[in-house]
């Protein structure tokens, strides 16, 4: 259908409409009329991808200076490519509908991994091999040696795109990877490299979040990417993570061993070349002297996404003196490495601040910050001057001078915490340097700051207000939206007690107790015998729920509900689970039923949706909780009241419910779906706890339902289940939670549409 | 003594039958008794006739063996030699374990298809048993015309019944019994070891490998219970174990379906991830190493990794069969559906899945064929199935207008002929049966049969009438009859008829009334007996006129 959004033509590819959808666009589209940025949460399964990309793709079409590129992150490879297929259907309803095939280029990027089609290469099993063996085909210095000795090993796509694929710009139309791949094997043009080119004509780019927030990788591939271009976080509820773990260094032993051996090779070289091609040194040298002044000149004209590991100061200055010549640089690692090394050798925890481990650095091996601060860049430059193949081998030298120039650069944000071993085995000694940045705000601010609007959403966003107070921007517009519903799919309820009254709860005080553990057992068995199908359950941790299923086992339980169910459970081995996942998937197609027990802020609860019968029902044992013994995160809590005025408390409070969240609203996924979400944990029926779960669930937690025992839960079940068996039809959906073109444009219900955001 | 063309496997002596001493011989067909001193068998039996052979407990004092013959005979054998009675009993059991299964497989066809069709046709089950069993007509009179069914119909369709699944919990079911004295009791029955033996391969492949050749079969079971391997939060058996292998295969299988992938990309947590961090980086990568794992940590984590295991083969055993064609489809869909050289084929089911993730069925406009809804507007009657109707003659418009014309017409030429009225009499009988409980109006009150008669009552009635119409069938199949055999048939019929009525019928209906039930519930049933007795009477007059 077509719509008419506050003036706007925007084509639907579809022929009836959500209100919710109608409303998400309206309030999109004032975002983009501001050129601001926005915060949107909308529940999962109401189809807030297709909303997103049908008023954008208009937009585009409308104001084509205004907004000349559409940058779509998302999280998982399949959800790369599903909003690729999302975007063929919006594009095919638009050429049948114009007439006209329409000159949009829009394509997917993801890792070599994924679109390598070099026989060899992408026969690698894990991402970073294929990486480290393209390098040493494709990297420029090899190629240049190629010319003296032809031999040598090229890759024959990679090749042939640099001759030919560059001045050709790849054909206006949709391109998912298998598609990249197709075209690539069909011209002989490698994809990958074919994709990060073109992305900077394209008109829309799918990708995952690190392409634009992982300084390493956004300086490579977004660095270019044009100032006017939307940018969209999709399931950006854990983005804060995304963007600290970004920028987080840990160093082990291990990697000091490592390192040590890099150094050595890197001094071998330089030994080497000095005696064959001292002129190759020399002229280093010489682009050291010139400075960093061509990033500063790129910067300035806005023509690059800035570096938050290369601060703008950086950009004025030359590498300084002391480690302008090779040997000199080298020399300067090791002093740096020993310093490391001495640090690593404590017998209790330390923690502190950047500027006392400066202060400290200075003090003992005379380093100074400013060399510190250059010594990425001066390994990167060493690292091209003496044509290393395997950058894959140099990943500790490089890790070690990141975290150098990063530790000198930032002040605040960032702390350093040693640890001699790890809580769990104090008697072995696993010597760890973490240097947490506790501030998500670093990673992003490039971000923000260049592109005009950058949309931040999910289905699980709750409370709203927090995103931007620890993301450290402001928003033009933050909304909120409930799904209709003709049916209540939902049925969220709060078990606090077991049928014997004890307090079911996960907190600390009360984890090991029988009684709790056997009426968890009790509320999974009874659910096991009526609920249809599928069952996922979620535990706070994997070390609590190994505990669980042996004492479930001790006690027989497990058995019975092997009566019911099968069962299958998420280990700590991705294979594994993806396996038991597929056995899982079918379980419940053939009818047998199955029950899978997982974590929550694992795997699963991140990236896999339990559509219709394959989950029935979710069980949530316990409130979700972070480890809050951790160092690091008590220092990050103390960072967040110290400079956001977010209280410790509220910040767990935050971060338990919206993985409580994810995990429950994995059974929703639509409106034809229905699940029950069943938070078993009395904690769950406190105020502070409930509100901070998303609208859209929250509206349907009835006061009735908010400490029931297993029984009672097991009888209201019971009757949800069997009203949601009943026949749901098309019809009885349409002018509720389904609108036809003539009902969205009646004048009550553009009153009703105006009620479902829910501005804060 | 016997014929010399068959092998003896095994002679036991001192084996009593019918409290008469004798020689029990095994033999490469049959199974044979003969008394002491003679050289015949007195009993012999084919191994493809016996069902089944059963044995006395441990502690009974007789040592004896029992043969249950298909026929549902049975004969048994009582050990009676005093110092190596048990020995010679498992000796006997123990051979004829493998060899019963070999016959079984060969074992007469036509049995097995009848006892088929007995267990999946519970009305002929219950025509069974009252006619053979209650030995009205004999089993083969039963099968005669059954089986030429059988014949016809296509094999297929008896073969594709679908296969039972796997209890998921059949290992729980298996609940150890103390027996008392510090020991344990576990029951297995047949199907508890056939579904071990489909959940875990490698148990059925140890089992044909030891038994009976190391081990007797009881005392696999006892190792098997008393390994780790059954109890799953093993972590090392012992070498010496012969399940331990077991256990080694069973995570090499877990492992290869573990290294074989899946399926379906969009639960590929490997590929998941876009861009994973480099080691280093991150938040706390530090996971803790196996090494320095408690014991009690890596036993859960077996646990499960068992579970996972345990329930991957229970599916796959539930659906090994309908794997193959379900493969096949897929691949073939995979070589037409796109022409690619070199890709696996993993784009057609991902692009289908991504397909299925990405739809949105309540936003489109359904484009199935239009459907007619089935518009009830008597719901019960659709809920409760048809009941009887009388013949209705339904009349239309014109009719009614012409009938109301002519009685019209008729009372408008009424003319009273007083000669011929009735007499008062006959007129007040005639208003007396004619009103409501009249003889006349009987019909209307009438309750419908269900009502009245208590379920059980109905239940065996509609068992009668399924007999009595079998044999009723047999009976009337012989007409015409023209040869002896068909007339020694009728001859026989009838009697089975009668004897029907003697046993079956005449019981019931003393039932009834002794009830006070309407004895007119067998009214009809006797009325289709006199028919057949009148034809009969017919018959056999007409056939001694001939004859004489």
């Amino acid at each position: 259908m077509k719509l008419n959004i506050d003036g706007l033509l925007v084509y639907f590819p579809y022929d009836y409409i959500y209100p919710e959808q109608y409303s998400y666009m309206l309030e999109l589209k004032r975002t983009l009329d501001a050129k601001g940025h926005g915060v949107l949460e909308m529940p999962s399964g109401t189809g807030k991808t297709i909303s997103l990309l049908s008023l954008i793709v208009a937009y585009q079409r409308m104001f084509p200076l205004e907004v000349t590129k559409l940058i779509y992150c998302s999280r998982t490879v399949p959800e790369i490519e599903k909003v690729v297929e999302e975007l063929r259907k919006l594009m095919e309803f638009y050429s049948k509908q114009t007439g006209e095939s329409n000159n949009f280029l829009a394509l997917a990027l993801s890792s070599r991994k994924n679109l390598c089609i070099h026989p060899e290469v992408s026969s690698l099993r894990f991402g970073k091999e294929v990486d480290g063996k393209c390098h040493s085909l494709t990297a420029s210095y090899i190629r240049a040696q190629r010319h003296s000795d032809p031999n040598l090993p090229a890759c024959r796509f990679f090749e042939e795109f640099d001759a030919v694929g560059r001045q050709v710009p790849l054909p206006a139309g949709i391109y998912n990877l298998d598609d990249l791949k197709d075209f690539g094997r069909r011209k002989g043009w490698c994809p990958y490299y074919l994709a990060r080119y073109s992305i900077l004509h394209a008109n829309i780019v799918v990708y995952s979040y690190h392409y634009l927030l992982d300084p390493k990788i956004a300086d490579l591939v977004s660095k270019e990417l044009a100032k006017k271009s939307v940018v969209v976080f999709d399931e950006a509820h854990n983005i804060d993570n995304v963007c600290i773990d970004s920028m987080s260094v840990n160093i082990t032993r291990r990697t000091l061993d490592r390192c040590h051996n890099n150094v050595d090779t890197l001094q071998n070289t330089i030994h080497k070349i000095k005696e064959t091609d001292a002129a190759k040194l020399k002229e280093e040298y010489r682009r050291l002297v010139e400075g960093l002044k061509e990033a500063s000149v790129a910067r300035e004209t806005d023509v690059y996404l800035s570096n938050p590991v290369l601060p703008d100061e950086i950009l004025q200055e030359a590498v300084p003196g002391t480690i302008r010549t090779a040997e000199h640089f080298v020399g300067f690692l090791r002093r740096f490495l020993e310093y490391l090394k001495s640090r690593l050798r404590v017998q209790h925890v330390v923690q502190e601040s950047t500027p006392q481990f400066l202060k400290d650095i200075f003090d003992k091996v005379c380093i100074d910050r400013k060399p510190l601060r250059f010594c990425a860049e001066r390994l990167q430059s060493l690292l091209r001057t003496l044509e290393i193949a395997d950058i894959a081998d140099f990943s500790a030298v490089t890790l070690i001078s990141n975290f150098a120039t990063l530790v000198s650069t930032y002040s605040q944000g960032f702390t350093i915490i040693i640890e001699p071993f790890e809580d769990r085995t104090p008697t072995i000694a696993n010597p760890v340097l973490h240097f947490s940045c506790m501030d998500p705000s670093i990673a992003i601010k490039p971000v923000f700051q260049r592109f005009q609007s950058v949309i931040i959403t999910s289905g699980t966003l709750s409370p709203l207000d927090i995103y931007p107070r620890i993301l450290d921007f402001r928003p033009v517009t933050m909304a909120s939206f409930t799904m209709t519903l003709a049916r209540t799919c939902l049925c969220p309820l709060i078990v606090g007690r077991g049928n014997d009254q004890v307090a079911l709860s996960s907190k600390f005080e009360t984890r090991e107790d029988f009684a709790v553990i056997r009426n968890y057992g009790n509320l999974l068995l009874e659910m096991s015998a009526i609920v249809p199908d599928g069952i996922v359950a979620f535990f706070t941790s994997y070390v609590y729920m190994e505990n669980i299923v042996a004492s479930w086992y001790e006690q027989g339980i497990l058995e019975n509900i092997q009566r019911n169910k099968l069962i299958f459970i998420e280990t700590p081995d991705a294979a594994e689970t993806s396996m038991a996942l597929e056995k899982y998937q079918e379980a419940c197609e053939n009818g047998r039923g199955a029950i899978l027990l997982s974590v929550a802020r694992g795997k699963v609860s991140e990236g896999i949706d339990f559509v219709h019968h394959f989950g029935r029902a979710v069980i949530m044992f316990g409130v979700p909780y972070v480890y809050t013994q951790s160092r690091i995160l008590k220092a990050r809590l103390e960072y967040l009241r110290d400079h956001f005025q977010i209280r410790e408390n509220d910040f767990l409070t935050f971060d338990a419910m919206r993985h409580a969240a994810q995990c429950v609203g994995r059974a929703i996924r639509g409106k034809t779906d229905y699940g029950l979400m069943i938070f078993a944990d009395k904690r769950y029926a406190r105020a502070d706890k409930r509100g901070k779960l998303p609208r859209w669930i929250q509206e349907h937690i009835n006061d009735g339902s908010l400490n029931l025992t297993v029984d009672e839960a097991v009888q209201l079940s019971k009757h949800f289940l069997r009203q949601m068996a009943q026949p749901f039809r098309q019809e009885d959906q349409l002018g509720l939670s389904l609108l036809t073109l003539e009902q969205l444009e009646s004048e009550e219900m553009l009153q009703k549409i105006t009620q479902i955001a829910h501005q804060t | 003594m016997a014929s010399l063309s068959e092998e003896v496997l095994l002679v036991v002596k001192k084996v009593r039958q019918r409290k008469q001493d004798g020689t029990l011989y095994l033999m490469a067909e049959r199974i044979a008794w003969g008394p002491e001193g003679k050289d015949r068998f007195t009993v012999s039996h084919l191994y493809a006739d016996i069902r089944c052979q059963k044995i006395s407990p441990d502690g009974k004092a007789k040592i004896q063996l029992q043969l249950v013959l298909h026929t549902g005979e049975s004969t048994t054998f009582h050990f009676s030699n005093e110092s190596s009675a048990l020995k010679d009993r498992d000796a006997a059991k123990e051979l004829l374990q493998q060899l019963l299964p070999k016959f079984k497989k060969k074992a007469n066809k036509e049995l097995e298809e009848k006892n088929r069709m007995l267990q999946e046709d519970p009305v002929l089950f219950q025509l069974y048993k009252d006619l053979v069993v209650s030995q009205v007509i004999s089993a083969d009179e039963f099968w005669a015309n059954r089986l030429g069914d059988i014949n016809n119909t296509d094999p297929s369709l008896h073969n594709n019944k679908q296969e039972v699944g796997i209890s998921g919990a059949f290992l729980a079911d298996i609940r150890p019994q103390t027996d008392g004295c510090n020991g344990l009791r576990y029951n297995l029955t047949a199907d508890i070891i056939e579904s071990i033996f489909r959940t875990y391969p490698a148990v059925k492949q140890k089992y044909s490998e030891n038994v009976p050749h190391n081990l007797t079969e009881k005392e696999f079971w006892t190792r098997f219970f008393q390994s780790h391997y059954f109890h799953r939060d093993r972590i090392n058996t012992g070498t010496q174990d012969i399940f331990s292998e077991c256990a080694k295969q069973d995570e090499k299988g877990l492992k290869s379906m573990v290294v074989q992938g899946v399926k379906n990309p969009l639960v590929d947590l490997m590929s998941l991830e876009d861009k994973t961090l480099d080691e280093g980086y991150g938040v706390s990568t530090t996971t803790p190493s196996t090494s320095n794992r408690t014991v009690k940590e890596s036993s859960n984590a077996a646990i499960i990794k068992r579970f996972n295991h345990h329930s991957a083969m229970v599916l796959a055993a539930g659906s090994r069969k309908g794997e193959t064609p379900t493969d096949q489809a897929s691949e073939t869909s995979s070589t037409d559906g796109n022409s690619r050289d070199s890709d696996f084929f993993q784009p057609p089911v991902k692009k289908v899945k991504l397909q299925e993730a990405i739809e949105y069925e309540d936003l489109q406009r359904e484009n199935r064929p239009k459907t007619v809804a089935l518009n009830l507007k008597k719901s019960d009657r659709y809920a409760h199935g048809p009941v009887p109707l009388q013949s209705q003659h339904y009349t239309t418009s014109q009719d009614i207008i012409n009938s109301v014309n002519y009685i019209q017409h008729e009372m408008a030429n009424y003319k009273p002929n007083l000669t011929q009225v009735l007499s008062s009499t006959a007129a007040t009988s005639a208003i007396a049966a004619l009103s409501p409980g009249g003889v006349l109006m009987l019909a209307g009150g009438q309750q419908a049969i269900n009502q009245m008669v208590p379920t059980e009552v109905q239940g065996e009635l509609k068992h009668l009438y399924a007999a009595a119409g079998e044999l009723l069938r047999h009976f009337w199949s012989c007409f015409p009859v023209n040869t002896p055999f068909l007339e020694e048939k009728v001859m026989k019929m009838k009697s089975n008829l009668e004897r029907f009525q003697m046993t079956k019928l005449c019981p019931f209906q003393e039932k009834i009334q002794r009830q006070y039930l309407s004895t007119n519930l067998t009214g009809h049933l006797e009325e289709m007996l006199q028919t057949a007795y009148s034809k009969f009477h017919i018959w056999q007059t007409r056939r001694m006129l001939r004859k004489t």
